[in-house]
């Protein structure tokens, strides 16, 4: 039986924020052909990190890896201090949210049945969800506004709600750390800027450490705190308008980005 | 028809194999797995010639042989890179050549063959009884103590795996219990029918209902009246159970399909009425 207990890391008192992911001169590869190289930076507690990269830079790969999904060739990765296979008793603190969840839409299930599968890991095999997983479900949806949808079927949703939904799913548990693999896309303009204003809103509240992967710079260049640029290894990092307005970016991306006229020239921490 | 002794033994063993092909129909229709069931169905052929050239009880010999090749589709589909409709094709169309060749040398083609392909419930032992409700319940525990890790992975299997379900333990246990259930069906209605009975009270219940409780509950509820009421006509009127029963079980689908909320005629004349 598992317990949603508060893992040992994020009781044990610290002076500083405390690092929640380290990636130190991390190497991954799918199907044999190397697909990360060297890619090093830590995520502080409280941090909204974003991951920028064209399509096919490794970005999905690299959750993958802080997952546990993908055992990384060299290099070490930390996750609230463990290794990710030894992260099986502390998923609770990890919300994850896929590119795209593909689901039939006629699938049997409320928005409050997808929102209790987040807890799954919680309620623990051959039991029941209790009064704190029903509690747990509900202040999750009310906190993404979906609040008096619990009985709608998924597929009746619009796009928007069916991404707040998966975000209520992630958020159900114990959750600290958000791993979000571009969670905006397929939504219109104004349902993206309300998506990523909620989660501004919901990373203060509730002083959660994100990692937001996105090919599209506009979506996070308002309320990142901090964003890596990979494209197989890592062009930049540091502050969103440091980032943006450097011409590596352009290398990384190999194109122009019009977004990038107007932005201030600062020098990039160059890694 | 209660007074004999076999009809008493063809209901027993009828609504026992329903209620565990209801429960499993239900996960047969929302992870598309329809044609593996076929596949599985098919493959017993192959498990029964074991057996009766074996000389073991083809119940049991299709039992193991069928959980091999719901293993064996799971692991190429898995493993292989090959998509699981191909390697159906392939393995029930190798197990069925299996089975001719094995009955050929056996020469076994005979009545007891021909039950084995259409179902004979009216000739089920109290042996047979007690191997289908041991393998029900074994199969009926799976689906209901497993129950939402395995929606969990149906709806989302990417995020299913990250939050460390046992993603495969789940997906291999849900193709076993695929197998046994076939097995067990197979003296009900027969090879060729069973695909009936895995997937008719599934469809049906997901047009009744759009939540899976119900879902399951009209399943359970449609599965075990076509099993009745299809055994209650077969011995009245003289005719093939096996056939009577899926006759039954699709009526209820045509009848279920006009009072669906998606599309039927009830909503339609709702939106006359209102």
């Amino acid at each position: 039986m598992r317990e949603c207990r508060v893992s040992e890391f994020f009781g044990a008192s610290t002076d500083g924020p405390r690092q929640v992911i380290v990636l130190e001169d991390m190497w991954a590869s799918l199907d044999g052909h190397t697909v990360l190289e060297g890619i090093t930076f830590s995520l502080d507690e409280g941090t909204f990190l974003g991951v920028i990269g064209p399509n096919g830079a490794g970005k999905t790969t690299l959750i993958k890896v802080i997952l546990g999904l993908v055992k990384p060739d060299r290099g070490a990765v930390r996750v609230m201090g463990m290794s990710p296979g030894e992260l099986k008793h502390e998923l609770h603190h990890i919300g994850y949210m896929p590119q795209q969840v593909l689901f039939d839409p006629l699938f049997p299930v409320s928005v409050y049945d997808v929102v209790m599968m987040g807890r799954t890991c919680c309620i623990g095999t051959l039991r029941f969800p209790r009064r704190n997983d029903r509690e747990a479900v509900m202040q999750s949806m009310a906190a993404v506004g979906l609040d008096g949808l619990e009985k709608r079927p998924i597929g009746e949703l619009s796009g928007g709600q069916q991404k707040r939904a998966f975000l209520a799913r992630a958020l159900c548990l114990e959750t600290r750390i958000l791993l979000l693999d571009e969670p905006t896309s397929g939504l219109d303009y104004e349902a993206q800027e309300k998506f990523m204003d909620l989660l501004a809103r919901l990373k203060l509240e509730q002083g959660l450490s994100v990692i937001f992967v996105s090919h599209d710079v506009n979506v996070l260049a308002r309320i990142a705190d901090e964003i890596v640029c990979i494209n197989r290894t890592m062009h930049l990092h540091g502050k969103p308008m440091e980032v943006l307005g450097s011409e590596r970016l352009k290398e990384a991306y190999r194109c122009e980005f019009d977004f990038l006229a107007g932005v201030g020239s600062h020098e990039s921490t160059e890694v | 028809m209660l007074a004999y002794g076999f009809a008493q033994r063809a209901l027993i063993g009828g609504v026992i194999v329903a209620l565990a092909c209801s429960l499993i129909s239900f996960f047969v229709v929302v992870r598309r797995l329809a044609f593996v069931g076929m596949g599985i169905s098919h493959a017993a052929f192959g498990g029964v010639a074991i057996g009766l050239v074996a000389g073991i009880d083809p119940v049991l010999s299709a039992g193991g042989f069928c959980a091999a090749v719901a293993l064996g589709i799971g692991w190429f589909s898995r493993k292989g890179r090959i998509h699981e409709d191909t390697v159906i094709g392939i393995l029930f169309a190798t197990a069925m050549a299996l089975g001719v060749l094995l009955v050929r040398l056996a020469g076994a083609y005979n009545l007891d063959l021909m039950s084995y392909l259409f179902g004979s419930i009216l000739a089920l032992s109290w042996t047979d009884v007690v191997i289908i409700a041991v393998l029900s319940v074994l199969a009926a525990a799976f689906i209901v103590l497993f129950f939402k890790e395995l929606l969990f992975i149906s709806f989302d299997e990417e995020t299913a795996t990250a939050s460390g379900l046992p993603v495969r333990f789940a997906y291999y246990g849900l193709l076993v219990t695929m197998a046994l259930t076939i097995v067990v069906s197979i003296k009900l209605v027969g090879i060729i029918l069973v695909s009936a009975l895995l997937v008719i009270p599934g469809a049906a219940g997901a047009q009744i209902s759009r939540n899976y409780r119900g879902v399951l509950v009209a399943a359970v509820v449609i599965g075990v009246t076509s099993v009745v009421l299809g055994l209650y006509l077969s011995f009245w009127y003289d005719v093939a159970s096996g056939a009577t029963i899926v006759l039954v079980l699709f009526t209820l689908f045509m009848l279920s399909m006009a009072v669906s909320s998606r599309r039927g005629y009830m909503r339609k004349l709702r939106q006359r009425e209102g």
